[in-house]
């Protein structure tokens, strides 16, 4: 997670000044997104992670819509038909219930992408306002903001998420909570090195002058400017978000029976790992496969928005 | 730089004091009633109350905190609600086997790590390279806990070569020494005691170091690929030095400066993935005592644990932001820190 | 650069040797092998191994028998203590141990025990009938503190006017027990592994810790336990019985909380034996050549209702509950061929007698119609996560395998759970409505297995089942002579179980272990215990 952050922070795209503030941001900002878009096609990994991660999104959302369409009901247990190995009727065998494995993988995505989305969007919004103020008011209110921040970076995110699940009691909400509270002091570092980038620039300036306010200034001309970076590392912070949910449910402390969650169903499977080593082995694939597409496409897009890397 | 270092470490006093607030609100603040924990739902109202106030859980939140402030400072962090030890014991105890573990962890991911990423930048876009990217990519996105679970059913259930939980054979457990087994053996000279502790951290270790390990290979890849491209690098290559030559002295020297800092960097991170490796490899250490307490609700351990952490985390940064300034004559002491 | 190259340099090494030399300076203080001896894993001159490593789920709850009640301390006592009766090897039987066969006075109330002389505890301390009797004193009342589960057990209270009233000891090696009524199990409870055996009176005065650091006069003295990872015992090289001397140097327990983990370290050869098999695991031990110890098991694997409490206190809804789940259909599916489904609380070969009791029958659409009329709609199940030695697979997935179940009937339950040790104390303190339990008897005598659902101690008597009647019973089966008219009462007992309901019984357990080739002389008490004397391995 360091990595990210450090490289995060580093590779921010390089604004020019300018003179005319408004149309000239509008379209540079314009001309960016079509460039990174381009750059981003010409990426394979990426495109085929863009590809995987917009399937999952789909099997979350139709398996959530209609849930029917599953050949088997994920929680329905068949004690008659348990621990059977993979076979063309249970693709991924089925576990100790006799549950359909692969169902519950497609079925446990709507749980990886929830936590993942849900905990990002809670550590973006509040690590950005917070980032953003800070960089922006400056003084005693920057320092006692960042000051907080360096603290929660003082405890292991994994070990401050448990804390709080330990805290808050298991549940899965608990453990967005946790996930997106451990990570809110990346998106205000980045938040606010770019705010004090920007905040020196002319146009920001400008804008001053012609007596436009705090806010409008930071919403229409700081954070669209930032953009790019917490866009990167949003799209890496969801596969760290996935990656600390399985390790909370592995640890017995994410989801109540019967609700499928990869990390759960793996620490489960742990148990029989001789006689039926797909009940763990099909999870963790899961898992890996999921991050492993979100840290594609966020290296992916960073490159893109990146100049310097894509002559690479 | 005396006066750098001195104001390093004043700075990471507030941050101390920050950490040790974080982890009692927390603990105290957000966490459930402990009374009904420790008494049980069916004790009385007023057994709660006067164990509430034996315990000093009815004073001014203020007050709680200075006291368990001046608790940590003098070394009390409470007893566990279970077992009634000191919580400072218990985690002193089992202090050994995480450092031990984590510094074998850091050292392998250091060492292949940089290894691999010098040999991808020199070989740029070869085979080797992109096996080296490849394994970086599953590194960081593998979870820790079932990577553990793979080797042990390689090498210990399928190939039966290293040993699959466990720290050492307990009659070879060496006694009233710094608790670091290999260091213990070694100083013993008890070479079988040293190899059975070594076998038994091997699997732990690895699976433990491998998401540093990426981390640190693509860093240095990155960070070799750009001083390749500097100026003086060319020039020697103009020179007509030998590549390796260059490379090695040239380039990688100067390439190590933010490798190191990311190498101090995940050794503190490696603690927090020390919990899940020591819970699947049954590894004695404090990761694994934490995950257990979370899960009886004994807060005075996981309160005591997570300060503990936090402040080896700081040490850590702290010193590797002291050695990066030494190291790097670029930086100006009197940097404020981003 | 160069200047500044070398001071840098310089820096590094020094920071180097500081760092090495205050760990060597620290390490100077002499570290030592946790054993004497130089060769711990070669063999001796006999060829016989000098350390045999059993594997267990979990530590125990402590090592003195007076203050734990689970098996996992059981079997480790077993070796460090010795009791005045003991068991056959492979039966219920009692034979003579630190005393001979009592003399029992006609009324059935003294018993007149005559000691072994001579016999030492490890700490070199006398075992004589006053150590016996202060064992005793100390779990008789008013001494008795609530943390000992096991002793209104064994030695009764005053409150049901039973057990034991006093104990003299006359002389050294005279013990005189004399008991407030005649009681047919207690010459049975002088054997068990809780509670009765002889705890060195030097390791529980003022200062001493007995549960952390037992001294007893078995075959094996305690060496160290090292919470979460073993308990290391070595041979008492001065035992008073010739025929039970410890043949291994060293025996260690290890604690290994997955069955997955305890089997690859058989497998790997890390351990020995191991225990807390489940059928899953069964062909991956044998394929590897290890070998398989499967016997009938005397125990219970159940679930009970919180009786006093929560959504289950009416008859009619235990019922319905009993009814939607298919026990049969569980058992086999979860423990295959390791167990057998339980027709009542006691195995039948062990109570033949009983082989007419019936419970609910499965009726999925009789539950469903009675949970909706009673408008039960959700319960919370408090269980354990470890495997036990009568639920092989752990709570976890017995308590989700019921919970669905519980949903095809329309109700939802929560599964809230726990280490063993930890769990133990829920128990006793947290709500819940229904929570899996089990038991492994300790002494083959029916009052052992029934007498749970009359005690008043909520430890045992986890579902707060309060009912005169059946502890009427439970009193006079106590008195009863051992025949035709004590089996009528424990039938009539077993019947109030299967109406009434306080439990739902799922299964009984065979007792199974995997052991090495090389190990020979283990065998694995009915009781639940292991004793480890005559148990080597070949080096």
């Amino acid at each position: 997670m360091a990595e990210t952050v450090a490289q995060a922070k580093g590779r921010a795209p390089q604004d020019s000044p300018n003179d005319a503030p408004e149309k000239a941001v509008a379209e540079k900002t314009e001309s960016l997104w079509k460039d990174v878009w381009y750059s981003l096609r010409q990426n394979v990994p990426a495109m085929v992670s863009l590809v995987i991660i917009v399937l999952l999104a789909i099997v979350a959302i139709v398996t959530f819509v209609a849930p029917g369409i599953l050949p088997y009901d994920p929680y329905q247990q068949d004690l008659s038909a348990s621990f059977e190995p993979p076979s063309a009727a249970h693709w991924f065998g089925t576990d100790q219930q006799g549950r359909d494995i692969f169902c519950r993988i497609l079925i446990g995505s709507q749980i990886s992408l929830t936590v993942g989305l849900l905990s990002v969007a809670i550590s973006l919004v509040i690590g950005v306002a917070l980032g953003a103020i800070a960089g922006y008011k400056g003084g005693v209110v920057d320092t006692v903001i960042m000051r907080f921040m360096d603290m929660m970076l003082a405890i292991p995110s994994i070990l401050l998420a448990i804390a709080f699940m330990a805290a808050l009691g298991r549940g899965i909400d608990k453990a967005i909570i946790a996930i997106g509270f451990v990570s809110i002091p990346e998106y205000a570092r980045i938040v606010r090195s770019q705010v004090l980038a920007v905040k020196q620039s002319d146009y920001v300036a400008a804008a001053r002058v012609i007596g436009d306010s705090d806010a409008t200034i930071i919403f229409r001309h700081v954070l669209p400017n930032v953009m790019p970076s917490i866009i990167v590392r949003a799209t890496l912070g969801i596969s760290s978000a996935i990656l600390d949910a399985a390790a909370l449910g592995f640890l017995g402390l994410g989801v109540q029976p019967p609700a499928a969650e990869w990390g759960d169903m793996l620490g489960r499977g742990r148990n029989y790992i001789f006689a039926a080593p797909y009940a763990m082995i099909f999870p963790g694939l899961a898992i890996t496969v999921t991050v492993l597409a979100f840290n594609l496409l966020g290296d992916g897009i960073r490159d893109a928005f990146d100049p310097k890397s894509r002559n690479r | 730089m005396l006066k750098y270092v001195l104001k390093r470490i004043l700075l990471a006093i507030p941050v101390l004091l920050g950490v040790s607030i974080i982890v009692f609100l927390i603990m105290r603040v957000f966490s459930a009633d402990p009374a009904p924990v420790v008494l049980g739902q069916h004790a009385t109202a007023e057994a709660m109350e006067a164990w509430r106030d034996a315990n000093g859980l009815n004073d001014p939140i203020i007050i709680q905190y200075f006291n368990f402030l001046t608790g940590a400072l003098t070394g009390n962090l409470g007893e566990s609600y279970y077992t009634h030890t000191p919580v400072t014991q218990e985690l002193l105890s089992r202090f050994p086997a995480t450092v031990e573990l984590a510094l074998v962890a850091i050292v392998i991911a250091a060492v292949v790590g940089v290894a691999l990423g010098v040999v991808s930048a020199t070989h740029k876009n070869s085979p080797i390279d992109g096996l080296a990217t490849i394994l970086a990519l599953v590194g960081v996105s593998m979870p820790i806990f079932w990577l553990g679970v793979l080797l042990i059913i390689l090498f210990a259930g399928v190939l039966h070569v290293l040993p699959s939980s466990g720290r050492i054979d307990p009659l070879l457990a060496p006694v009233g020494g710094t608790g670091f087994y290999l260091l213990d053996t070694l100083l013993m000279g008890d070479l079988e005691a040293f190899s059975d502790a070594a076998a038994h951290i091997v699997l732990p270790a690895v699976a433990l170091s491998m998401y540093s390990m990426a981390v640190i290979t693509r860093m240095t890849r990155s960070s070799m690929l750009e001083t390749l491209n500097e100026d003086y690098v060319r020039t020697a290559r103009a020179k007509g030095l030998k590549k390796r030559r260059v490379d090695i002295h040239h380039a990688l020297r100067n390439a190590m400066l933010p490798v190191t800092t990311v190498i101090g960097l995940q050794l503190g991170s490696l603690l927090g993935g020390a919990m899940l490796t020591e819970t699947v490899f049954a590894w004695p250490g404090i990761g694994k005592y934490v995950v257990d307490s979370i899960l009886k609700s004994d807060f005075p351990v996981v309160q005591g644990a997570v300060l503990l952490i936090g402040v080896i985390f700081i040490i850590i940064n702290l010193v590797v932001d002291v050695i990066y300034a030494y190291l790097d004559p670029r930086i100006t002491y009197a940097k404020e820190e981003g | 650069m160069s200047m500044s190259e070398i001071s840098r340099r310089r820096f590094v090494q020094a920071m180097g040797a500081i760092s090495a030399t205050s760990v060597f300076a620290l390490a100077g203080c002499g570290a030592k092998r946790a054993s004497e001896s130089d060769d711990n894993t070669d063999s001796t001159a006999s060829g016989i191994a000098d350390t045999i490593t059993f594997a267990q789920g979990a530590d125990p709850r402590g090592l003195d028998p007076a203050y734990v009640d689970d098996g996992e301390s059981a079997k480790i006592m077993c070796n460090i203590y010795d009791t005045l009766l003991a068991y056959d090897t492979q039966s219920c039987d009692i034979v003579p141990c630190l005393a001979d066969l009592p003399d029992i006075s006609d009324d059935g109330l003294t018993y007149t025990f005559k000691l072994q002389e001579g016999v030492k505890f490890h700490d070199g301390t006398d075992c004589n009938a006053a150590a016996v009797k202060a064992n005793i004193d100390r779990q008789l009342e008013p001494n008795r503190t609530e943390d000992m589960p096991y002793a209104s057990f064994v030695f009764g209270s005053e409150a049901s006017g039973s057990g034991v009233a006093s104990v003299e000891a006359p002389d050294d090696t005279t013990l005189v027990i004399t008991l407030r009524a005649a009681s047919t199990p207690f010459i049975k409870n002088m054997a068990m592994a809780l509670a009765a055996p002889v705890v060195a009176p030097s390791a529980y005065a003022d200062g001493a810790n007995s549960i952390e650091n037992p001294i007893g006069s078995g075959p094996y003295k305690f060496v160290s336990w090292n919470k979460g990872e073993n308990v290391v015992l070595e041979a008492n090289e001065d035992y008073w019985d010739e025929n039970r001397m410890p043949q291994t140097k060293n025996v260690i327990f290890r604690f290994i909380a997955e069955n997955s983990s305890r089997v690859t370290a058989l497998n790997n050869g890390e351990v020995d034996i191991i225990d807390g098999i489940d059928a899953s695991v069964v062909p991956t031990i044998t394929d590897a050549g290890n070998e398989l110890f499967e016997e009938d098991g005397m125990n219970i694997n159940y679930m009970a209702f919180r009786n006093d409490d929560g959504a289950f206190t009416d008859l009619e809804a235990r019922r319905a509950f009993c009814q939607a789940v298919n026990v049969e259909e569980m058992v086999q599916s979860l423990y295959g061929d390791y167990a057998g489904v339980a027709t009542s609380v006691m195995p039948l070969w062990m109570a033949p007698y009983d082989e007419d009791i019936q419970q609910t029958a499965y009726d999925p659409e009789a539950a469903k119609q009675a949970f909706a009329d009673l408008g039960i709609t959700s319960c919370t199940m408090l269980t354990y996560t470890n495997p036990r030695p009568y639920n092989s697979i752990g709570g976890q997935a017995l308590a989700e395998a019921i919970q669905g179940y519980l949903r095809e009937a329309g109700v939802e339950m929560e599964i809230v759970s726990y280490d063993w040790t930890t769990y133990q104390t829920k128990v006793e303190t947290d709500k819940f409505d229904v929570c899996l339990y089990g038991w492994v008897g300790d002494n083959g005598d029916p009052d052992n297995f029934m007498n749970l659902l009359a005690d008043e101690n909520v430890s045992m008597n986890v579902g707060r089942f309060r009912n005169e009647e059946y502890n009427a019973l439970i009193q006079q089966g106590l008195a009863t002579e051992e025949g035709d008219a004590r089996n009528e009462i424990y039938k009539q007992c077993e019947q109030m179980v299967a109406d009434q309901m306080p439990w739902m019984v799922i299964s009984h357990s065979k007792n199974l272990a995997g052991y090495s080739p090389k190990v020979q002389g283990f065998y694995y008490h009915p009781t639940g215990v292991v004793h480890m004397e005559g148990v080597t391995k070949s080096a």
